[in-house]
């Protein structure tokens, strides 16, 4: 199967980058990530999305709702459209489950299909487990400060670790000076060429707190695709516990 | 005048009967053994040959030209719009030398049990057409062959073990589909099939077309492959090429032969051939100098009766002929005993080529699928080779005695020096 | 003492009953026969010489067929072990159907084979003996992701091992204080877009069933020709594979290659007796791993043993041509020794003994020939890769285009029987007729 390139879902590992970024300059940016990262694991939401994929051949809506805790946790459930209603994925750490409600089954992916596009996205199974240690597997550095397209930003660089399990070179993100919103953030390899580019927009306020709530994947090799993912609802401190998120829920209607 | 020599030599050969017909034996023998073996190694390879095209990919595959080699599941022929698939095939049968076609659809995807899951090719069969094409569907170890129109699934016997299912059991089926979806629905495993190639046995699973069409979410009239099977392997490229020239344009098809696919068979077959060459080689080698030995003592005995012949005014050459017609007559004689021998032998094996099960020990093979048979092919070019061969055989064993005889001096023969 | 003897022909056997007065008189008798066959044989050096010439090479056709054939056998297997399991293999049960990482051998049973290994009977035996620890997973780059096999292997161990560190196409094969390195196939590299230096990272589920990633970097590619092996096979240091699939001290398979082929089952059977009392650990042999090859090599044999059955008869009938043609062409001569005494057995035990000296003869010279011819193309090899053009697979293995004979005792002895049985049997009807030979028609002939 050919990888989608895929693209970071879960917001809550945007959150430490960009709340670090603001408050750089006394404590080291890992120091400070570590520090908010801690912060986060009790962190919970749940919000109603829109992806809208067009590929060479197809172009598709989805409707879901998320739920997360932490960077660990989150159960996923298609509302829309009506053939793939039902259908939940589950992940918990590395693990990923996809509930199919056609056939009332449960289906625990192995590494094979790990690099699958989940629900043809540009997204990958693996891009949803990966998230949790994005912190872990990259050194994180700002490359450039100052002023770009008429704002103030910061642009960090990722360089991973010697030894983590990732397939990047290198990832850049730009983040605004002024609110700490992500502009985009882009995926190279290790020869320097650029992959795939994750871009943001349409900033508002939302459960309480300023979120980007447009996020665009684009693949380079295939510029006529791409994935784009939108915010309807958002909403944090939902109260959930590490319980919810079991295999007993995933199957739930 | 030449007839007289023919009736001499004749009769000269029958002077020492028991000679003659030994020696015509062994070479009437030689035949039959260069015949047989050369039809062995030929049934070898051709049974080669059709289990390696038989069991599943038939002997000309047939693809829309963006398919191969990395067989995307959109690259059906005609394009998105796909075809008349009856259309199709049944022009394609119409082809002389092809026996039956069928149509195939592939999508790779993941097979699930209580517990385990494995990757597996999915493989889309129209049942009743593939099964006159490829012996798969009928070799079932274990159910049989899923029905069209069913949701029903066999699988190889690797990946059953994997999956720890057999007939009657449960899979979850799922794929992605063509149109971002992700296809998936319960099949029954309707059969088990075992070929030994572990390329097939753990990573080929078999449904009816039209249910991995909905998994895929293609349209009717999508496929990726039209398999066709031809009443002779042998001239498979030649009836590809006439596919080809046949569908034109519409659609746009790439044909090929087994020995494009299916290169190191081709190979197999190229070698088989040259050791043919050598093995004929090595029977007559043998034969001439049981021959030659013969002949040579025989001229030997025979030296005062050809001085006598000398000594009534026959030359040399005279000498040298009669010796050779001797060969011609026993190379006849030979090739007659050796076709009576051989004719019924032939025949015989034909209906009833040998089976080594026995001596292959407990290698089972799914039924009729990869039988340890050695059977025989016998054409026409593997006599008419030996038969010729047989007769140089003849000849050139007799040259040399034919050559000393004639240059004994007679005088001498008839003292008795 | 037979009392069919015509009057005429004095009895010289024994006057009374001693049995050592027979027995001497019997070895007389015998040793005159055997002195009459040997100097017959001499007398007609160039009759025996075309006749035995005509077994001589029979005999070194064999002899050759039978080398050659066993020599290409020997070769198909030995690429297909090598490129495998080895001869014979130690494995946890279970594994073989399951090829499971759950179906492994622990570090007590990893020791336990490398004892038995070592033991005396054994270990010389052994040409390489390799661990493995291997999975599957997928390998993803930054460009695309294919599913894969892994072998962490042992890099010193392997080259003694398999032909793959040397078909190196680009960068180089592992070393053995690699850590994340990889060597990957040139199908796999194309498709991940990767070279000597890339890095690309393995997925699979490790021991407890937990999916982990593994980061390593391309240290060569390799090419064997045969698809699935160019796109599917990626080889780590085995302590690599251990960290990463939290396997420690463990392997999934111990491969064994031996010195010659046909040491398996003994091979086996002295590993078996070690460790079949040890719990999780069994011994194969190839043919239980590949059943496909070893039916490819029996099926070739019976090709073979009807072709010895071809040669068997027509030498046979040129031998009996000969020797039936030099009895008819000495009647008076045995005509004359039948008047002298010679009983009818005797007579054609002459003959027969003629045919067996022959045989003999020609045995010893046939073998010398077959063994001559042989030893020249075991020297240089038999290079048939002219009849093969390119590259070829059989049972997905790569086929050697030069062949090396194989010298096995049994067949030789095999050989030397069929030819030894040819010419008694060949001698048996000439011997009959010269026992039928009438004395008073003999002496019409003149010789």
């Amino acid at each position: 199967m050919r990888l989608r390139s895929g693209a970071v879902i879960v917001l809550p590992v945007l959150l430490p980058l960009w709340l670090a970024a603001g408050l750089a300059g006394q404590e080291t940016a890992r120091e400070i990530i570590d520090r908010v990262d801690r912060m986060l694991q009790g962190e919970s939401s749940e919000a109603l999305l829109a992806m809208e994929i067009r590929t060479e051949h197809w172009t598709r809506t989805l409707e879901m709702r998320v739920w997360s805790l932490g960077t660990e946790r989150a159960l996923v459930r298609v509302i829309s459209p009506q053939k793939d209603a039902g259908m939940a994925t589950l992940k918990v750490g590395n693990e990923v489950w996809n509930y199919l409600p056609r056939v009332d089954r449960t289906l625990k992916i192995p590494p094979s299909l790990m690099m699958g596009s989940w629900m043809g996205s540009h997204f990958t199974n693996d891009d949803l487990v990966k998230e949790s240690r994005m912190i872990d597997d990259y050194d994180i550095e700002i490359g450039y400060e100052g002023d770009r397209d008429g704002a103030a930003v910061w642009e960090f660089d990722l360089t991973p670790k010697p030894e983590a399990a990732v397939v990047w070179g290198k990832i850049v993100e730009r983040i605004r000076k002024s609110d700490l919103m992500p502009v985009w953030a882009k995926y190279y390899d290790e020869d320097g060429v650029l992959v795939r580019t994750l871009t943001f927009g349409d900033y508002r306020r939302m459960g309480g707190r300023l979120v980007p709530t447009r996020m665009r994947v684009q693949p380079e090799d295939k510029p006529d695709e791409v994935t784009q993912l939108t915010y309807r609802e958002l909403k944090f401190d939902v109260g959930l516990d590490p319980e919810f998120f079991s295999l007993r829920n995933l199957r739930a209607r | 005048m030449a007839a007289v020599w023919w009736r001499i030599a004749w009769r000269n050969l029958w002077r020492h009967g028991r000679r003659t017909v030994i020696t015509a034996l062994a070479l009437a023998f030689g035949f039959l053994a260069a015949v047989f073996m050369v039809g062995l190694t030929d049934g070898i390879i051709a049974e080669m040959v059709e289990t390696g095209t038989a069991v599943i990919s038939g002997q000309i595959q047939a693809h829309d030209p963006g398919y191969l080699p990395d067989r995307p599941v959109y690259a059906t022929i005609g394009g998105d719009a796909g075809v008349d698939v009856s259309a199709l095939v049944t022009r394609i049968e119409s082809v002389p030398g092809v026996v039956a076609a069928a149509p195939r659809l592939y999508g790779g995807g993941l097979l699930s049990a209580a517990d385990q899951t494995q990757g597996a090719m999915l493989m889309g069969v129209d049942p009743e057409r593939d099964a006159r094409v490829v012996q798969l569907l009928s070799s079932m170890t274990e159910g049989r062959a899923p029905q069209a129109g069913a949701n029903e699934i066999a699988i190889g016997s690797d990946l059953a073990h994997r999956l720890d299912v057999g007939p009657g059991a449960e899979l979850v089926v799922v794929t992605p589909a063509s149109d971002g979806s992700l296809g998936n629905d319960l099949f029954t495993v309707s059969g088990v099939f075992h070929t030994g190639s572990t390329g097939l046995d753990l990573t080929t699973a078999i449904v009816p077309i039209d249910a991995l069409r909905g998994l895929l979410a293609l349209e009717p009239g999508r496929v990726h492959e039209i398999a066709i099977r031809v009443s002779d392997p042998w001239a498979a490229d030649s009836i590809a090429a006439t596919i080809r020239a046949r569908a034109g344009d519409d659609p746009p098809l790439a044909v090929a032969g087994w020995t494009e696919y299916r290169p190191e068979l081709a190979e197999y077959v190229r070698l088989a051939g040259a050791s043919n060459f050598i093995i004929v080689g090595i029977v007559f080698i043998m034969a001439i100098f049981g021959v030659a030995n013969t002949m040579l003592m025989g001229t030997y005995e025979r030296r005062r009766e050809f001085a006598v012949v000398r000594a009534l005014g026959s030359s040399p050459g005279g000498i040298i002929r009669t010796v050779l017609f001797e060969a011609v007559i026993l190379g006849a004689i030979a090739l007659l005993a050796g076709a009576a021998m051989t004719a019924p032998l032939v025949a015989w094996i034909s209906r009833h080529p040998i089976d080594l099960s026995r001596f292959v020990g407990d290698f089972s093979m799914a039924g009729a699928l990869v039988r340890p048979v050695l059977r025989v092919d016998v054409d026409l070019a593997g006599p008419l080779t030996s038969a010729v061969a047989l007769f140089l055989t003849a000849l050139g064993a007799a040259v040399y005695p034919a050559l000393r005889a004639s240059r004994v001096p007679p005088a001498d023969a008839l003292a008795g020096r | 003492m037979s009392a069919t003897e015509p009057a005429a022909a004095p009895q010289h056997g024994p006057t009374h009953p001693s049995p050592v007065g027979r027995w001497a008189s019997w070895r007389r008798r015998t040793s005159t026969l055997v002195f009459l066959s040997a100097r017959n044989v001499v007398r007609e050096l160039r009759r025996s010489l075309l006749t035995s010439s005509a077994m001589a090479i029979g005999l070194a056709l064999l002899v050759i067929s039978r080398t050659i054939a066993d020599g290409a056998h020997e070769d198909w297997i030995d690429s297909g072990v090598r490129l495998g399991a080895g001869h014979v293999a130690v494995q946890a049960p279970g594994y073989l159907t399951s090829g499971a990482l759950a179906d492994r051998l622990g570090p007590a049973q990893l020791s336990e084979a490398e004892r038995a290994l070592a033991a005396p009977d054994v270990a010389p035996r052994i040409e390489a003996a390799v661990e493995r620890l291997s999975a599957s997973g997928l390998a993803a780059s930054a460009a695309s992701s294919f599913p894969v096999q892994i072998d962490g292997v042992i890099p010193t161990r392997e080259r003694q091992f398999s032909q793959l560190p040397e078909q190196v196409v680009d960068g180089r094969y592992l070393e053995d204080d690699d850590r994340l390195s990889a060597f990957i196939g040139v199908g796999l590299a194309r498709r991940l877009e990767l070279r000597p230096g890339s890095r690309f990272v393995l997925t699979s589920q490790n021991s407890e069933s937990e999916i982990a990633g593994q980061l390593v970097r391309v240290a060569g590619t390799f090419r064997t020709g045969i698809p699935e092996v160019d796109d599917g096979l990626v080889q780590i240091p085995i302590e690599t594979a251990r960290t990463w699939l939290t396997a420690p001290g463990s392997a999934t398979t111990i491969a064994v290659l031996l010195q010659s082929s046909r040491d398996v089952d003994g091979v086996v059977r002295a590993l078996r007796a070690r460790l079949d009392s040890v719990s999780g650990v069994r011994v194969l042999s190839w043919r239980e791993a590949s059943p496909e090859l070893e039916a490819a090599v029996k099926i070739d044999d019976a090709g073979d043993y009807i072709f010895h059955g071809i040669l068997f008869v027509i030498v046979g009938l040129a031998v009996l041509n000969a020797v039936l043609m030099s009895v008819l062409n000495r009647k008076r001569e045995f005509g004359v020794l039948r008047a002298l005494g010679l009983r009818r057995v005797e007579t054609g035990a002459v003959v027969f003994g003629e045919g067996v000296l022959l045989t003999l003869a020609s045995g010893a010279a046939g073998m010398i020939l077959g063994f001559a011819i042989t030893w020249i193309f075991w020297r240089n090899g038999l290079d048939l890769s002219g009849l093969m053009g390119g590259e070829m697979t059989m049972s997905g293995t790569l086929v050697d285009p030069v062949i090396v004979p194989a010298f096995r005792l049994s067949a030789m002895t095999q050989s030397l029987g069929f030819i030894l049985v040819i010419g008694i049997l060949a001698s048996l009807y000439p011997a009959q007729q010269a026992m039928r030979i009438d004395v008073a028609e003999a002496m019409k002939f003149e010789r």
